[in-house]
């Protein structure tokens, strides 16, 4: 993404102007400020650089009155999962845990975005900047916004970047991320969800695919086989970024960091560790993430010690679908190919603990076959 | 065109919507507003 100029990134296009609704709200509505001070040093002072965060009711809830109500509970907002699953590996005591949180409030939690951190302007993690003008963008242009945060893991598979893997169908037909994503899942429906993967309008493939396991479909037998058993990413995903041991502190200057260890590309398959009624399979892909026993240590020690609670290696969904991979190729180019699963001697010593739920023991992996569907 | 007019005299948009302004005034304050990313960072986001 081309980085804006200072100035660029707060030039108001004066076609605001023509906009018949938002054109016809003045700066200082929203913003505050002096509208009429023309010393710029103080003319800012009491500005709200993003009127919308954390609250858009005052700014956007006139008119926006559903979406606004329900803002604060999308996970792009409260960022809910994030605190949850921390919180389940934290130390359980209280001073320990203030300074988790603290720690967290200073790096994690940066992450989030808003109204306008979608619609008007680039989010502020990725150093902000308006899209076109401070004009207002229905649908947030994809590389500008989504890919602008989702960018290590998520654009590189869905785009083709990492070395060898191919770009996602999906991309190939030019889909952007509102096709599976669309403003409802993102604006949230005022439920509070403990994981992105429980939301309720949360994209399916069969919403599109509804066909696959049709009577006279392309390769039925397959797809009712594996319904429930394996998800959809098992047979079509390719290898994707995984990455380990995410250390966080500040510098000298008081400025926040973070240091990884490694990232690497990988395909694993394991145990599904969120098995619901929307996910029920046995097998999905799973993708280590990068925390770390010590990723709080500049900040406290013994910071998560409850580390084991939870899984490293966990659900995901790599966005580099094809409808052939080398693992869909053939029955036995899974089965019994146990390199492609997540067992025992693929994890760390001292990760076994937290994955012992997802690394798939040698009797469950599933067997070579003789029979192949025509 | 009453209420957009007044909008259009504010300074808020006599500035924001003059790039020759803005770049005098951003340059003016990277003199004296330190970097906002530490170098330290390591690995990917």
């Amino acid at each position: 993404m081309e980085p804006l100029a200072p100035h660029e990134k707060i030039f108001v296009d004066s076609d605001i102007l023509d906009d018949e609704n938002h054109g016809m709200i003045a700066c200082h509505e929203c913003h505050g400020g002096n509208p009429d001070d023309p010393n710029w040093k103080t003319a800012h002072d009491g500005v709200i650089k993003d009127p919308t965060y954390p609250d858009a009711t005052a700014a956007c809830g006139d008119c926006h009155d559903e979406i606004s109500e329900h803002y604060r509970k999308s996970l792009h907002v409260s960022l809910r999962p994030y605190r949850l699953m921390i919180h389940e590996r934290a130390n359980t005591s209280a001073g320990i845990r203030d300074k988790v949180e603290h720690a967290m409030n200073d790096h994690c939690f940066r992450c989030h975005s808003s109204c306008g951190q979608c619609h008007i302007s680039r989010p502020t993690p990725v150093e902000g900047g308006f899209l076109d003008g401070h004009l207002f963008q229905r649908k947030p242009p994809m590389q500008e916004v989504c890919t602008a945060c989702h960018g290590a893991r998520i654009a590189k598979e869905y785009l083709g970047e990492n070395e060898g893997v191919l770009p996602d169908v999906h991309r190939e037909k030019y889909m952007r991320c509102d096709k599976c994503h669309p403003g409802d899942e993102m604006h949230g429906n005022g439920r509070e969800y403990a994981n992105r993967y429980e939301v309720e309008n949360g994209p399916k493939c069969v919403n599109c695919h509804k066909e696959i396991y049709n009577r006279g479909a392309e390769n039925v037998i397959t797809h009712r086989i594996h319904k429930d058993k394996a998800s959809c990413q098992v047979c079509h995903a390719q290898p994707y970024k995984n990455c380990s041991t995410c250390h966080v502190g500040k510098d000298k200057s008081g400025l926040p960091f973070y240091k990884t260890r490694a990232s690497w590309l990988d395909f694993k398959i394991g145990l599904n560790p969120l098995k619901s009624d929307k996910r029920p399979y046995r097998f999905v892909t799973l993708r280590h993430v990068p925390v770390d026993r010590g990723t709080f240590d500049f900040y406290v020690k013994d910071g998560l010690t409850n580390f084991d609670n939870l899984p490293i290696w966990k659900l995901a969904t790599p966005h580099n679908i094809r409808r052939k991979t080398p693992q869909n190729k053939s029955c036995n180019a899974c089965h019994g190919n146990g390199p492609l699963f997540l067992q025992d001697k693929d994890v760390e010593d001292n990760e076994k603990e937290a994955n012992k739920g997802v690394i798939v023991p040698a009797n469950l992996i599933p067997r070579r076959q003789k029979w192949q569907p025509k | 065109p009453f209420l957009a007019q007044a909008y259009e005299d504010t300074q808020c948009f006599k500035c924001h919507t003059s790039a020759k302004k803005l770049i005098e005034i951003t340059r003016e304050i990277a003199k004296t507003r330190r970097v906002v990313k530490s170098p330290e960072i390591e690995g990917e986001g």
